[in-house]
């Protein structure tokens, strides 16, 4: 394990997936005529260019879709891609940070309810082996499910990293030279903090409170067909 | 990373794919041993382990698995070094994420889910939407697999229905408003009939169609040329198949008869031929000549071996191994060859002539050879050239020979005393060869015998030459001063 960095230097780091392998989670929503196609997955920045439209002609071909998805999907992947390239350039900070990730999503007929922390940290954290290991324990046999879960929390981590470096970005920008406290306020704005007794406010334990312990475990579920067809038909009317 | 051998199920050198079975309760091999996460059952262990808790869905049905034979190296247990080759990118440690450990479990992740279902071909998206790793590396392992076969090879894969239309209750995707795919409902075609029915746009193949065996699928030429094919499939895959002779009028056993009669006696004249034949113009006397099916008749050989034996048949037909019609009879089976480079090649000696083709190959040949030789054997080429034709002809006996004997042993045709035979005229054929060989050899050491001998006279001349040139200067020196003294003398006297 890579001995993380102490709490003093908080030097300010090149933007990139704090996870082991630089993989950009990339969402596809796109409709054409009605059809809308929706689909999540992760993407190796370091494959090139031309991999996109192959792998979206592929991807229509298969499904089946009419012609015009390939170049939408192409276009979307692509510009995700770049705007993912576009922070790379830039710094983030991290100092300490643990975030809270959160699961809620449905695969299929399983429902999936957690939350968990994450050391942002850790450059070497590998979402993937945690999906499948959660899917393994928790006896999940939608092979669907790992994916998507490793998927959530790719995207939340990314999100993450944004934000990180919107903050390091301003706290450039006052640039008053001193580092240490900028870098606990913008720490204490997304919601970590330096200390995890101080993080959860508890200064006799390091063991969670008995009322957070529900938050905390994970929750699956497998629905039935009516069941998802009507969560369904409520998260097409909520986006729309 | 060993690869286990496959076992030794079903093994004649035929074109027909390895089967290699799923593990059935009793006989559990290595290489077709559970894909799920079982401990290795060697063929040793005993039966009594009943079927191991797989994951896999009723062992009691040991359904066959096909891969083809070119894919014998593939074992679930190892890496081999196929794979190491071909998908470089995952073991030269570069990225974190290619590593051996990824590539294994994308690999028996696709090839589980595969066979979970192996009369239905799986695309790559249902893999990926399965696997938590990136699509890209899934889609170069998925290429890769299907490449080899090791994936959706099933001869007699049946249409899958829409993934499409089953996901419309369960995914947020939506199904496509024509639910009824282009390629997904292809019902084979009936192949004894003449009709052809296009897979995917349902129309009559007229002209000419293209038969897919890898998946079962007719596709007439305007889908093909639209690429109106499947994930797994390429246009290699695709072999034409012309319709439009055969359809208007089926050739009849009889027409044949007389069709290959009349090529025999008239070999290149296909206006004589289309005469014998009757009622058959030139162009389709030659395509169904060529079209005709020469090897499906024998048993399961190779399309090489069956036109080999063909020439075999034809020769004991014949009983004359250099009638010229009968070889040029026995080249154009080569036609059918897949290879198009040898159907070619097989189709220009048939219009030269067994002899030409033969002294034009050895031509080629000693010409490549010689290239790096100096020029003082170059009239060692044109000596040989002669010698060349001769050998040609001898030569193209003997490779005749050999094919023939070759094809003898494979046992299509056993004949005993052809055999022995055979076998005979092939070895005094090696010794002729072996002769001729050796001559050349002592042609060659003479003549560079000679080379020296004229080397060293051409020295022995420069030596000469430079003597003379010595002299020479000597003489007109000695002269120019006799010449100034005289000049002297009669000044001063």
């Amino acid at each position: 394990m890579k001995p993380l960095p102490s709490t003093s230097s908080k030097t300010p780091v090149k933007f990139r997936m704090p996870t082991s392998e630089n993989l950009v989670p990339i969402r596809l929503d796109i409709e054409v005529d009605g059809q809308r196609f929706k689909d999540a997955f992760t993407w190796n920045l370091s494959d090139p260019d031309s991999e996109v439209s192959v792998f979206a002609k592929r991807t229509q071909k298969d499904l089946k879709l009419p012609l015009a998805f390939a170049t939408q999907i192409a276009q979307s992947i692509q510009t995700q891609l770049t705007e993912f390239r576009s922070y790379q350039g830039q710094e983030m900070l991290t100092g300490e940070k643990i975030v809270p990730i959160k699961l809620d999503l449905r695969v299929n007929h399983t429902l999936i309810k957690d939350q968990f922390l994450w050391d942002f940290n850790n450059f070497d954290s590998d979402p993937e082996e945690f999906a499948k290991t959660f899917c393994n324990d928790l006896g999940i046999e939608d092979p669907e499910v790992g994916p998507a879960v490793a998927f959530a929390i790719r995207e939340q981590l990314y999100e993450i990293a944004i934000q990180s470096v919107a903050t390091a970005r301003e706290s450039r920008n006052a640039k008053k030279g001193r580092r240490g406290e900028y870098s606990s306020i913008s720490s204490r704005s997304t919601g970590a903090a330096l200390d995890l007794m101080k993080l959860f406010s508890n200064r006799y334990s390091v063991v969670r409170k008995r009322k957070e312990w529900d938050v905390y475990e994970p929750m699956v579920d497998i629905l039935s067909n009516e069941e998802v067809n009507a969560l369904e038909s409520m998260e097409e009317r909520k986006p729309r | 990373m060993a690869s286990l051998e496959p076992p030794a199920v079903v093994t004649p050198p035929s074109s027909k794919p390895n089967l290699l079975p799923l593990p059935s309760h009793t006989i559990i091999t290595p290489s077709a041993a559970a894909l799920a996460a079982v401990a290795p059952t060697t063929s040793s262990s005993s039966p009594a382990t009943p079927s191991v808790a797989t994951p896999l869905p009723t062992p009691s049905d040991s359904e066959l698995v096909h891969i083809p034979s070119y894919s014998r190296w593939f074992s679930v247990d190892g890496i081999s070094e196929c794979e190491i080759r071909c998908l470089p990118e995952f073991f030269h440690s570069r990225s974190p994420s290619r590593n051996p450990k990824a590539y294994k479990y994308i690999r028996d992740s696709i090839i589980k889910q595969f066979r979970r279902n192996p009369s239905s071909k799986i695309t790559f998206t249902e893999v990926r939407k399965t696997l938590a790793a990136d699509v890209i590396s899934i889609r170069r392992v998925f290429d890769f697999l299907d490449a080899w076969g090791l994936i959706n090879y099933s001869p007699a894969a049946l249409s899958k229905p829409l993934k499409w239309e089953e996901k419309d209750s369960k995914t947020s995707q939506h199904a496509a408003d024509s639910p009824a795919g282009p390629s997904s409902d292809s019902t084979p075609p009936a192949r004894e009939t003449t009709k052809w029915l296009c897979g995917s746009c349902k129309s009559v193949c007229s002209i000419a169609c293209f038969a897919s065996d890898k998946c079962d699928l007719t596709l007439c030429a305007r889908c093909f040329v639209r690429g109106n094919y499947r994930v797994g499939l390429s246009s290699s895959d695709f072999r034409r198949v012309e319709i439009s002779d055969e359809m208007k009028t089926d050739w009849t056993e009889k027409e044949t008869l007389q069709l290959l009669e009349a090529v025999m006696h008239y070999g290149d004249d296909w206006k004589k031929v289309a005469q014998h034949v009757g009622g058959r113009s030139e162009k389709d006397c030659i395509t169904h000549f060529i079209k005709l099916p020469m090897g499906e008749k024998l048993a399961g050989s190779s399309e090489f071996g069956s036109g080999m034996n063909k020439l075999n048949q034809m020769k004991d037909d014949n009983s004359s191994n250099s009638s010229s019609s009968g070889k040029r009879l026995c080249l154009s089976p080569l036609a059918d060859a897949s290879n198009p480079i040898m159907a070619q090649a097989a189709f220009l000696s048939a219009l030269a002539g067994t002899a030409v083709a033969e002294a034009a190959a050895q031509a080629a040949v000693t010409a490549v050879s010689k290239v790096g030789h100096g020029e003082a054997k170059a009239h060692i080429r044109s000596v040989h050239g002669v010698q060349g034709l001769q050998d040609a002809s001898i030569t193209s006996n003997g490779s005749d020979m050999l094919k023939s004997s070759e094809d003898a042993r494979s046992g299509v045709n056993p004949m005993p005393e052809e055999k022995v035979n055979v076998e005979e005229e092939l070895r005094t054929v090696a010794e002729v060869q072996m002769k001729h060989i050796q001559e050349k050899i002592i042609r060659f050491e003479e003549i560079d015998s000679q080379v020296e001998k004229e080397w060293k006279q051409m020295e022995q001349m420069r030596d000469i030459l430079f003597y003379d040139q010595l002299n020479l200067l000597k003489h007109e020196r000695s002269i120019r001063k006799t010449g100034q003294q005289a000049a002297e003398g009669t000044r001063t006297g």
